[in-house]
Order: C-alpha cells, then structure tokens, then sequence
C-alpha cells in the first residue's frame, strides 16, 4: 500500500478506532496509543489485506485483540468471569437524559459498562456496525453479540442514570463472583 | 416468540433502520407493530441508542495523533522494524509529527526518531494530569526527588517489579511497561518515566540524555544499562536541565 493510501486508510478509520479505544481504555493516553499501535500493526503486517473493505474490520479486530493482549498482562484488570445481568428497560426519560448530558460524560458513563458489554456496545453505537459486523470484529458469536448489546444497553442505561443524579463518582458494576458474560 | 424474546432480538436492531431487511429482525418488528406495548418500547428504545450514538460520535481524537500514526508508519514499515534497543517504540514515532525543537546537553544532536517517540509518550501522558507513584517503593523514590539538588535515580536505586507490584502507576507504551512517578521539585511539577531496557541488560551502553519540545511540554530522554528514562514538565527545558 501506498502512502496516499495509507493516509487515505487512517483519515477514514482514526477517529471511530480512537473511540473504540476510548471507551475500552477509559483514557485518552492509553486509548492514543492502542490506535497508533493497530495501524503499526497494518504497516507492518495488514497490508497483505488486499480487500480495503475488509480494512475497518481488521481494523477494530486488532485493536481489540491488542487491548486484550495488554489488558492481560494487566494483573489488577477485572476480569470477564464477573458479569452482572442487565436491568434496566428503556423509558422516555432517558433519551432526555442523554441529550441533555454532554459527549465526555456519556462516554465516561460507557467506560462503567462491563467490558464485555462495552465493546459490541462501543461498535454499535460509534461505528453502526451490525451484529454480525460486531461478531467479526469481536471474534465471538453472533448470539453472544446480542445478548452482550442486550444487556450492555441496560448497564449504560443505568450509568447515565447514576452520571446525571450527581452520585458523580461513576463506579464500574460491581459483578457478583460466577456470573458469566453469554 | 414472546414480547421478551423480541426485545432482546431488537436491542441489535441499529437505530438508524438499516437492519430493515434482515429477516433476524422480521417476527420482532412484525410484534413491535401488532403490539402497543412493545410498540412502545421499540420507539424508545431506538431513540435512546440514536441519542447515545449522536453523542459519541461527537468525541474527538486528540490533536495530532492521524500526524503520529502516518509519522510511526513511515518510520516504521517492514523494513525499518527492529529488535534491539530503542527498536520496540520506533513504531509510535509519534513526536515525528509534532517535534518543534530537540537538542542535546553537549551539542545540537537530534536524536533518533524512537527516542523522540517516547519523549512524545511522556509528554502526551503529562498533560493527561493523570500521577502515580503508589506504595511505599515509589513512595521513597519520590521523597529523594523532591529533594533539592538531588540526582535523577540510577538502576540500583529502582527495583521495577517491587514497584510495580506495589501500585505504582504502570503504562503500556508499544507493549512495554512504563512506571510512572511523580514529583515537586522547586515549585515545579515533573513525570518520571523508567522503562526496562529489551534484552541486554547490564550490557547496553548508556545514552543521553537529550531534550524534545513540544508544545504541551518538554522532556528529556536518557538510558542506563537497564532503563530508559524519561522525565516530562511543563516548566520548561531549563528547569528538565536543573534535575540531571
């Protein structure tokens, strides 16, 4: 791949792969750096991906398999075994919440979800992607994808509850020990 | 299929109606429109995920990190990969970019692109206001920083993994663990960043330090035989300077 072409391949992906990040680092500085290493990754091995339209799931999947990595050799991460269920249906109240909250504190609110929720979540509702897109890019099936969607979407729903009702101090769920993600 | 079942199956359902014509959404959407209550739902349900996803998406990347990652991958194709030393962050080069001035304590030596790299790395996760230095390892370490006159630490003088073990602040730049700590020194605010060197230990010659600017802050970069340094400040070069 050419240069023009690679400019053109990060001009088109940076931004949605740094929300990705974002919501799955929880900070900017580690969020930066999972972006800038996945397209390393393709300047170094990714270009044998001749199908650019196989590029942005590639993409995401790197990123995501590049958190991973270091996720695990991060000894205080919590782990994905402690998954709360989902609660909270949606009522109208909400979608005013979230239109009155700014874009920094309904991604803080996104960054208390379960990782495991968190990141079909994050494609979901930064990249459109569909559930079998989230399914590629995430490497798992397509029935864990709309179930994690399912019960992700209540978790945040609860987040941003708790963000706008001033408890301020947004906590990750406290997962109760055996839970599993589905 | 009941009410239950269809919510679940519609939560995948993307706001903006481009899973349509998936038949996994036909039975749902066909109940979502025969059944108020869940009718109901549906609507809400799709106005919240529109509002979430109009709001995220108006999260921006920091300034300057579409420049980094053109910058690392020009300096860091196929061919310019490498193994040893500074080798492991030449593909962040992120200060390629952004590098406005870079000069040496002895002579005016621009340093390599990597050790601009981590430069970058330290300055960039300064400005993130974000301190470390927890547990009583790092702890020690920082009382000897805030003293006047004191030296930047040698090897000998940090014991990475007690550190680590004990909660001192730990960044991963390139797949590489960073310690972090912070300090005072004469009303001014600086980072510490000690990074253990790949492979050769004890063997690898000491190098630096050097100095990046960038315009959130100054760094200066240097090696022992186990760690590359980095210490960060927004007080400025000469004040980096005053600490070596």
């Amino acid at each position: 791949m050419n240069n023009e072409a690679f400019a053109q391949l990060v001009d088109a992906h940076y931004a949605p792969l740094y929300r990705f990040a974002l919501s799955l680092a929880r900070n900017g500085s580690d969020a930066g750096d999972l972006v800038q290493q996945t397209f390393f990754i393709w300047a170094t091995k990714g270009d044998g991906i001749r199908e650019l339209s196989k590029a942005k799931s590639w993409l995401f999947t790197t990123l995501y398999r590049e958190f991973l990595r270091g996720r695990r050799r991060d000894s205080r991460s919590s782990s994905l075994e402690d998954l709360p269920p989902g609660e909270k249906e949606p009522v109208a109240e909400d979608v005013d919440r979230v239109s009155r909250l700014d874009a920094a504190t309904v991604m803080t609110a996104l960054q208390t979800v379960d990782e495991a929720f968190r990141a079909p979540l994050t494609l979901f509702y930064i990249e459109d992607m569909s559930y079998q897109e989230i399914a590629e890019a995430l490497e798992v099936p397509i029935g864990t994808v709309m179930s994690r969607l399912s019960r992700g979407k209540s978790q945040l729903r609860l987040a941003l509850e708790r963000v706008e009702s001033g408890s301020s101090k947004v906590l990750p769920f406290p997962g109760p020990k055996g839970a599993r993600a589905s | 299929m009941t009410n239950e079942e269809a919510k679940f199956t519609l939560s995948a359902f993307r706001p903006n109606g481009s899973d349509s014509g998936d038949a996994t959404f036909c039975d749902a959407l066909r109940m979502a429109g025969d059944d108020p209550v869940l009718g109901s739902w549906f609507t809400r349900s799709r106005a919240h995920d529109a509002a979430v996803s109009d709001k995220l998406r108006q999260i921006a990347p920091p300034p300057g990190l579409k420049e980094a990652i053109l910058a690392g991958a020009r300096a860091s194709g196929p061919k310019g990969r490498s193994g040893r030393g500074w080798g492991w962050i030449a593909g962040l080069a992120a200060a390629a970019a952004l590098a406005i001035g870079v000069f040496s304590m002895k002579a005016p030596v621009r340093p390599g692109v990597a050790t601009t790299a981590y430069a970058s790395f330290a300055i960039n996760d300064m400005v993130s206001e974000k301190h470390g230095g927890r547990g009583d390892p790092a702890g020690a370490l920082v009382a000897r920083l805030q003293t006047t006159g004191a030296r930047m630490p040698g090897a000998d003088q940090i014991d990475f993994e007690k550190m680590r073990d004990t909660g001192c602040r730990t960044l991963n730049f390139q797949g590489h663990q960073v310690l972090e700590v912070c300090f005072v020194r004469d009303g001014s605010l600086f980072h510490l960043y000690m990074a253990p060197r790949d492979g050769a230990q004890g063997a690898a010659p000491a190098q630096g330090p050097s100095f990046v600017t960038l315009a959130a802050g100054a760094a200066a970069i240097w090696s022992d035989s186990r760690f590359d340094y980095a210490v960060a400040s927004t007080a400025g070069v000469e004040a980096i300077r005053r600490l070596l």
